[in-house]
């Protein structure tokens, strides 16, 4: 996130959406994470860890999201399929192998 | 400088609500005025810094009523009649009133996806060696500068650990009122979520920014 300005890693997820630029966002983000995420629907169990990085500098950060389970053996083509933008800014999770059915 | 743009940890502005389709721009003169401030960077000669400064150095009132490419609109205004290559009689008058000033570079349309995927590193080479290492334990300073800088307000005074070196890069204090790249150590700096927001803070969370060396003091 930025709570700056708008630094979003372009080059690889392109122009950012107005939300990722709005000041609900920006000011809540980095001090009650667990409210933006149930804006975006999820919710993680409470003892889940959660880190922010606020891209301050010229470094750019996305998330590399984990593997949903069941999706061993999978090819790199298939397992892309399930990533999406926002499990990729930190919003969201990936897609299940259900949601491909 | 503390001004509106710093807004991690404020309170009221509701909750975060996606628009549907989600489209980047909503009408043709967003699409130009991001266009143009792309463009102009470079016949412009400002640097980053002082774009980003150009943004954030309004009324806070103004700059919260704003939208985002108003915003830049308005810099992108603000910056190029400051370097004398347009007045205020051009602006009203909606197109040029006498010959262009001559400008250094410029950025022509073949050059844009080459410039753009060149983007502007910021790293630079140093002889001198980085102060703190991963694991140190580091002070945010409590430095109050009106022009631009890159330590936003919720930090300032807290402690941290350096969670990572990132290497030599330009400093936007410096950068930002024209005063050279400076270039700096860049850390990566981790806090802990009641550190930054209290007792009630959420002791799951960790908040890391990205920090340059002149921000930092030993803790």
């Amino acid at each position: 996130m930025c709570t700056l300005c708008s630094c979003y890693p372009w080059p690889v997820l392109g122009l950012p959406p107005v939300w990722y630029k709005s000041a609900p966002y920006r000011s809540r983000a980095v001090a009650n994470p667990r409210e933006v995420l149930a804006d975006f629907g999820v919710t993680l169990p409470k003892d889940t860890e959660i880190r922010i990085w606020d891209s301050t500098a010229e470094i750019r950060y996305l998330v590399v999201p984990m593997r949903p389970a069941g999706t061993e053996g999978w090819s790199e083509e298939k397992l892309a399929e399930l990533v999406t933008r926002d499990s990729m800014i930190g919003t969201g999770l990936p897609k299940s192998p259900q949601d491909l059915k | 400088m503390n001004g509106a743009q710093d807004m991690g940890g404020k309170h009221g502005f509701g909750p975060v609500k996606p628009e549907p389709n989600e489209p980047v721009f909503h009408a043709e003169w967003e699409k130009r005025a991001f266009a143009l401030t792309l463009a102009m960077g470079m016949p412009g000669g400002w640097n980053i810094d002082m774009g980003r400064f150009a943004r954030e150095n309004r009324p806070p009132a103004e700059y919260l009523s704003m939208s985002y490419y108003q915003i830049w609109f308005a810099a992108l205004e603000q910056m190029i009649k400051e370097r004398g290559l347009v007045s205020d009689d051009e602006i009203e008058a909606g197109h040029s009133l006498r010959p262009p000033e001559p400008v250094k570079r410029v950025l022509s349309p073949a050059d844009v996806a080459k410039t753009l995927h060149r983007g502007g590193p910021t790293e630079r080479d140093t002889n001198t060696g980085a102060a703190f290492k991963p694991g140190d334990r580091v002070r945010m300073k409590n430095i109050q500068l009106r022009t631009h800088t890159r330590l936003p307000g919720y930090v300032r005074g807290h402690i941290g650990t350096i969670e990572r070196v990132i290497g030599c890069h330009v400093f936007p204090d410096s950068n930002a009122v024209g005063a050279g790249e400076n270039p700096q150590w860049l850390y990566t700096v981790r806090f802990d979520g009641p550190e930054l927001w209290g007792a009630d803070g959420d002791p799951t969370v960790k908040i890391s920014v990205d920090a340059w060396e002149p921000y930092l003091e030993p803790a």
